[in-house]
């Protein structure tokens, strides 16, 4: 545990001096460029240095509350500062430690006072603390899981397997899902704070690294477990609350590995915008071309509509706790899918290049073949979908106030993030929803409001559990379309969004939910004004997100 | 019901054994360890050698045994089900030879013919580092010298370029280029003087990473004046005729990978158990999979009419090949990815569930929609015939029926291929548009005395009021400026899209009462797999044709059947060698 | 594949512009979004960008005005309208073939 790592916890942007650190990822010579990394991923393994310089940098502390030492205080702050790293190389950002950051909010929620300063040391000392729900056995299926802690006297005896896990080859500390009771219901699953480094070696042993097809520089093994003691104070909370507190932790981490993809999307625009003005053919460059151009300009508003989604989600995590449980698992069912369809989008634009392994562009594969697993990995779509189902007749139901404007506004003051307000059933009356029951709200979007409103009232009670019907599922999908939207309306009112954005964003969106069957609507000026605004940022090194974040990548010369 | 074409493909499939046994040559376990080690499948490609599959290359009248591409598209889909990687690097020499059978002189093809027959492999060679889809800017020059020709400059990402004996290049013929400033050259490695040309590294790619993707640099490489295929300036057209061979067989990659994915996932699906129960008893899961099921048995419709087309409507294979190399890959690629979510992590785990397929198939399969024609060049290519198809259209021309009903009734023989009559324009429109009236109308009037038909009957109407609709939008369309606007792309998927479910109403039509007996009769009864195919590809137009449930779950019990089988998920009887053969 | 000059149908035959390479200017200024002065009569077809592919639609046109079918590739081999227009007089002079 160093103490050497406190004093880069201060309060400069560590965003900004990431991207300083990380330099032109085009840089041939750079150590932490495209070439290094997909260097590094063809090794399976992080880039040489790059752990260190998180470790510098302290990213670890965006981890942990302020009031522990840490400086986790704005829940869509650290997505935007994780921003840089997910850009650079999705591998590093899970791989250097979001599970670090899924682990602890357990503990913050439910952990002792004692638990709370050890995990946060231990954190704050660049230390790996695993997260272990997952079983292969299992999948997203958390009450079917067999990992057990019985109690005996004042230990628990572990016995069972977790696999899967990120850093479980080197974690110093894991919090585990495991089973305390068999009388069925949601009081048989208990979490688990336990030091690794303290564990029998006859009974525990750290399970081999699983090979993987993307995000090959993480480090995903297992454990497992044969009559493992560990004391009673491990218990994360009470007995039986397991299912309670990973559901309201899932909350917050949803939200933020929802906006741990915008980085691929943001830097496989930025790749594919610095070929297509590079690129000329038919005489001409590809971004004359008018479809590579719309295709260009579409991702744009579509990775700004997921960060719309992922901002107006993360900060209601702050302003409506009690109402983010549908809409963070709507964020990490939608978000992924509309990056993959612009990544893939794009990926048609860069042609051949997108296929090979080497060359300049080389890094755009690598960002299209972990952004997959990265969706994948802590709930995959349908466990978020089911999260939402049971939820949606009270959602639609009532017409609570609409979100305030502190949802959209990044420049506004947030309220404190108190996780024991989340909660796992959102009261009557979406408020996020509610911004669409405007008249500046487009009459293609509204229809679709008042649609889903009519089918979720007549939802049949039977329809809203993992037996559900695709019908009842689709329901889902239009709810967080439609959240979609209502952040990019709100954004449009109380956000600076660049010009064309808003109209573009929701056109694509009424696209999604309602294809037309003729030409759907082109707007040839928004898309101009669009790819405008990016084709200046591009060259004058501003990030393609809201925040317009200042990032070092050169265009070809 | 059995179809002919398939019998090759089940000796093959006899003589290559269970995919799922690690001691076979051309194993599943095998393909994903050269795959990890970026390494050519040599061994597997010599079985295939052994097999004869090179013979499905070279038509019968240039010695070889092409006499029905449906054939040789089935027998390689066989080979793309194992292994796309292995389909691609021995498939190639298909395309590398097939500028000499539709531009050369018989004394040319028949010289071609025996070389590829004896099992040499051969590249073809068009694209260039700085002008992928742009061929008309290519910098390759042959020059004419001493009665030949010297070859200059550099082809790269190029199939086999490195482990082929020979290519087909195409070069600058004419200084000022033009589309007559080009020819085809028969480039055989042997011939050339060792310094006059060199290869270039073989690159690392995403997919397919045992296959040779490399290049060959040509240092005034000395050609003889038998090596021009056709005159000099006939490159273009060779290539361009050839393409609509080519993207027609690229079918046989999409569906050889949907075949294997589709089994991944419908096996994990089986044997996966979640809240309690099997996943596959899980409606929303198991409407994944027949979704995906209907993807499939649809790209397996159009594919075997457009590629049986290519012997009864081969004037019209410019605007079917166009359609079938759009929408037989892309759609493939997005239900990949559809199962994908439902296999989970074990999409991302090398060793979790055989052996990393799932994620293997989908990396491998994204090379299809790239090469032979990415997906923008062929919507472009459709671009391009708007104003031919919807004048034929409107004036009502009639279609070729003899055509349409010869290449979509699958038990009539067909002659052997003419490609002299292949052209770059379908002067008569595209017939299976022009006949889609009438064979609505057939429909119309079988349902008329067969109520489980009106699924069917209704889905059909709806197709043709869309595609009717979808022409009023195209002939709204500015005229034909020179940077096509993303609206005519649009429309071109559309009007691919209708194509292909005309194509599915007349493979229907014709084989019902064929197919009304036997094993996968339920697909065929009542309209099922079509009602699901207009349901699937009206939705991509964007109108709502829904099929009723009940066939969903109709098509996801045929797709536990053939898979627990070990048949072909498939709307023909194919076994398979995990069937046990 | 047909031949070219062979008329389709002699009976359908439509007045065939007395000015074939004005006629053809205004096609391919048509494809252009431009006016048929604006086409240079010598100059190839690909200069203006009209993509050689695309110039195979014209004989569409021509089979429409002037009932001849020609080879698709006509725009190849006589790329300019000129060139075009002296070809296309050529065929619907010389005697139609049985
Ligand atoms: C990169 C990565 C890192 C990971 N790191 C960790 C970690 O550190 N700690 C950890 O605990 N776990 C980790 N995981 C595991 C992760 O939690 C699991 O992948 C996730 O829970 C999904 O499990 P599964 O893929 O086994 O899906 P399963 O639950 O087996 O589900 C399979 C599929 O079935 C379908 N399905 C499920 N239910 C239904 C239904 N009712 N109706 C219809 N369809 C349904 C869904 O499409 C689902 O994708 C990681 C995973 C990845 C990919
Ligand atoms: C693994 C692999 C194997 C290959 N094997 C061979 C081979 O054996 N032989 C061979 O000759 N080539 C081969 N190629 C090259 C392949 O055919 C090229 O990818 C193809 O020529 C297109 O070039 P490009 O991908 O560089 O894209 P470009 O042509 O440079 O296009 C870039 C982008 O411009 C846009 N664009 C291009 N044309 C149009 C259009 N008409 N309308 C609108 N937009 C357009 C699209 O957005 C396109 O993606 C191979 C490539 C790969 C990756």
């Amino acid at each position: 545990m160093s103490t050497n790592g406190m004093t880069t916890h201060g309060r400069k942007d560590s965003a900004n001096d990431l991207e300083e650190r990380f330099g032109d990822p085009y840089d041939e010579a750079n150590p932490f460029g495209h070439a290094a990394i997909v260097a590094a991923d063809e090794r399976a393994e992080l880039p040489d240095g790059a752990e260190a310089v998180l470790d510098e940098v302290g990213l670890n502390a965006e981890f942990v509350p302020e009031r522990l030492g840490g400086r986790l205080t704005e829940v869509d702050a650290l997505v935007r500062r994780l921003r840089p790293v997910f850009r650079r190389d999705a591998a590093l950002g899970l791989g250097y430690g979001v599970t670090s950051f899924m682990a602890g909010l357990n503990v913050w929620l439910g952990g002792s006072d004692v638990q709370r300063k050890w995990l946060a040391d231990a954190l704050l000392g660049n230390g790996k603390v695993s997260v272990g729900y997952h079983e292969l056995g299992r999948g997203n299926d958390l009450t079917g899981n067999e990992f057990s802690a019985n109690r005996t006297g004042d230990s628990l005896i572990l016995n069972g397997r977790k696999e899967v896990i990120n850093n479980a080859g080197r974690a110093v500390a894991a919090v585990l899902f495991a089973r305390t009771d068999t009388r069925g219901g949601g009081r048989d699953h208990s979490l688990l704070l336990v030091d690794l480094t303290r564990l029998d070696q006859e009974r525990f042993r750290r399970l081999p690294r699983y090979r993987t097809l993307g995000l090959r520089g993480c480090a995903l093994a297992g454990f497992e477990f044969d009559g493992c003691a560990v004391p009673d104070s491990a218990l994360v909370g009470e007995v039986g609350a397991g299912p309670d507190l990973a559901l309201r932790s899932f909350q917050v981490s949803r939200a933020v590995m929802a906006g741990a993809g915008l980085g691929i999307l943001d830097a496989g625009l930025f790749g594919v915008l610095r070929f297509a003005l590079d690129r000329r053919l038919y005489g001409r460059t590809v971004a004359e071309l008018p479809h590579a151009r719309s295709t260009l300009a579409g991702a744009y508003a579509d990775l700004l509509t997921a960060d719309a989604m992922v901002t107006a989600v993360t900060r209601a995590l702050h302003v409506l706790p009690a109402s983010a449980s549908a809409c963070a698992a709507a964020a990490k069912y939608l978000v992924p899918l509309l990056l993959e369809d612009a990544m893939n989008a794009l990926s048609v634009i860069l042609g051949a290049r997108f296929y090979l392994r080497e060359g300049e562009y080389a890094g755009f594969g690598k960002h299209m073949r972990d952004l997959p697993p990265l969706g994948i990995g802590h709930a995959g779509g349908v466990s978020c979908q089911l999260t939402i189902l049971p939820q949606l007749p009270r959602l639609l139901r009532g017409t609570g106030d609409a979100a305030p404007a502190a949802v959209f506004d990044t420049a506004a003051p947030l309220p404190e993030l108190d996780l024991a307000k989340l909660r796992l059933f959102a009261p009557a009356g979406d408020p996020l929803l509610a911004v669409l029951r405007d008249d500046g709200t487009p009459p293609a979007i509204a229809a679709e409001l008042a649609a889903l409103t009519d089918a979720a009232a007549a939802m049949s009670p039977r329809e809203t559990g993992v037996a559900a019907g695709p019908a009842a599922l689709a329901l889902t999908e239009r709810y967080a379309l439609l959240l979609a939207a209502a952040a990019v309306l709100g954004q449009a009112r109380h956000g600076d969004a660049p010009e064309g954005w808003a109209e573009l964003a929701l056109d694509r969106l009424a696209e999604r939910l309602r294809p037309s069957a003729a030409l759907p609507v082109f707007r040839p000026d928004a898309e101009e004004a669009l790819f405008g605004d990016l084709v200046d940022r591009a060259a004058s090194g501003v990030g393609f997100c809201l925040d317009r974040d200042l990032v070092h990548r050169s265009l070809a010369p | 019901m059995r179809y002919s074409a398939f019998a090759d493909a089940e000796r093959l499939e006899r003589a290559l054994g269970d995919p799922g046994d690690p001691a076979a040559v051309f194993s599943y376990a095998r393909c994903a360890d050269l795959d990890d080690a970026d390494e050519f499948p040599a061994e597997i490609c010599r079985a295939l050698d052994e097999f004869g599959l090179a013979r499905h290359y070279v038509p019968v009248e240039f010695g070889g045994g092409l006499a029905d591409y449906q054939d040789c598209l089935q027998t390689m889909r066989m080979v793309a089900r194992r292994d796309v990687t292995v389909a691609v690097a021995h498939g190639k020499t298909y395309l590398g030879a097939v500028s000499v059978w539709v531009g050369g002189t018989r004394a040319q093809a028949e010289r071609v013919g025996a070389l590829v027959g004896a099992g040499v492999p051969v590249s073809w060679a068009l694209t260039e580092r700085a002008h992928g889809s742009d061929l008309l800017a290519g910098e390759v020059t042959a020059t004419p010298e001493a009665g030949g020709y010297l070859l200059d400059g550099e082809k790269w990402l190029i199939n086999n370029a490195t482990r082929g004996a020979a290519l087909c290049v195409l070069a600058r013929t004419s200084a000022g280029g033009g589309p007559r400033g080009f020819g085809v050259f028969f480039v055989e490695k042997s011939a050339l003087a060792t310094e006059s040309y060199r290869h270039l590294p073989k690159q690392r790619t995403h997919g397919i990473r045992g296959a040779d993707i490399s290049g060959v640099a040509f240092d005034g490489a000395l050609l003889g004046p038998g090596d021009l295929i056709g005159g000099p300036g006939a490159g273009l057209e060779s290539v361009l005729k050839g393409l609509q061979l080519t993207r027609t067989l690229c079918c046989a990659l999409s569906l050889g990978a949907s075949d294997h994915a589709l089994g991944v996932a419908t096996r994990f699906a089986l044997g996966r158990e979640l809240y309690g129960r099997g996943l596959a008893d899980l409606p929303a899961a198991r409407r994944v999979l027949a979704t995906a099921f209907a993807d499939h048995l649809l790209a397996e419709a159009v594919s075997v009419v457009s590629a049986r087309s290519v012997q009864t409507l081969t004037g019209e294979m410019s605007v079917l090949a166009a359609a079938a190399k759009y929408l037989v890959p892309t759609r493939t690629e997005a239900m990949i990815a559809r199962l994908r979510r439902l296999v989970g992590a074990r999409s991302l785990l090398r060793d979790a569930h055989e052996h990393g397929a799932f994620g293997k198939v989908e990396r491998d399969h994204r090379i299809v929609s790239l090469f032979d024609g990415n997906t923008l060049v062929n919507l472009n290519s459709l671009v391009n015939l708007f104003p031919i198809l919807v004048r034929t259209a409107d004036k009502g021309v009639e279609p070729d029926a003899e055509g349409v009903r010869a290449a979509a009734t699958v038990s009539l023989p067909l002659a052997p291929a003419r490609h002299e009559r292949l052209s770059l324009l379908p002067r008569r429109g595209s017939s299976f548009l022009l006949g889609l009236p009438a064979a609505v109308a057939e429909i119309e009037a079988l349902a008329a005395h067969d109520d489980r038909l009106a699924p069917l009957a209704a889905s059909a109407r709806t197709l043709l009021s869309t595609l009717d609709d979808l022409y009023a939008v195209i002939r709204a369309q500015p005229s034909v400026p020179v940077a096509v606007p993303t609206s005519s792309f649009v429309l071109a998927g559309k009007l691919a899209a209708c194509l292909g479910a005309a194509e599915v109403v007349q493979l229907w039509l014709r084989n019902r009462d064929a197919a009304a007996s036997g094993p996968n009769a339920a697909l065929w009864r009542n309209g099922v797999w079509p009602t699901l195919a207009l349901d699937r590809l009206l939705a991509a137009v964007g109108v709502s044709a829904p099929a009723p449930d009940s066939m969903y779950e109709t098509a996801f019990a045929v797709l536990r059947e053939q898979v627990g089988a070990g048949l072909l998920p498939s709307l023909f009887d194919v076994r398979l060698a995990e069937a046990g053969l | 594949m047909p031949t070219p000059g062979t008329s389709t149908d002699a009976a359908t035959i439509a007045p065939i512009p007395a000015d074939l390479a004005e006629w053809l200017a205004g096609r391919v200024a048509a494809y252009l979004d431009t006016t048929a002065d604006a086409i240079d009569r010598d100059l190839p077809l690909a200069e203006y960008g009209l993509d050689s592919v695309y110039a195979l639609s014209l004989c569409g046109d021509i089979e429409d005005t002037l009932t001849l079918v020609v080879e698709p590739t006509l725009a190849w081999d006589y790329p300019t309208v000129n060139a075009m227009a002296a070809y296309l007089r050529a065929e619907i002079e010389r005697p139609a073939a049985t």
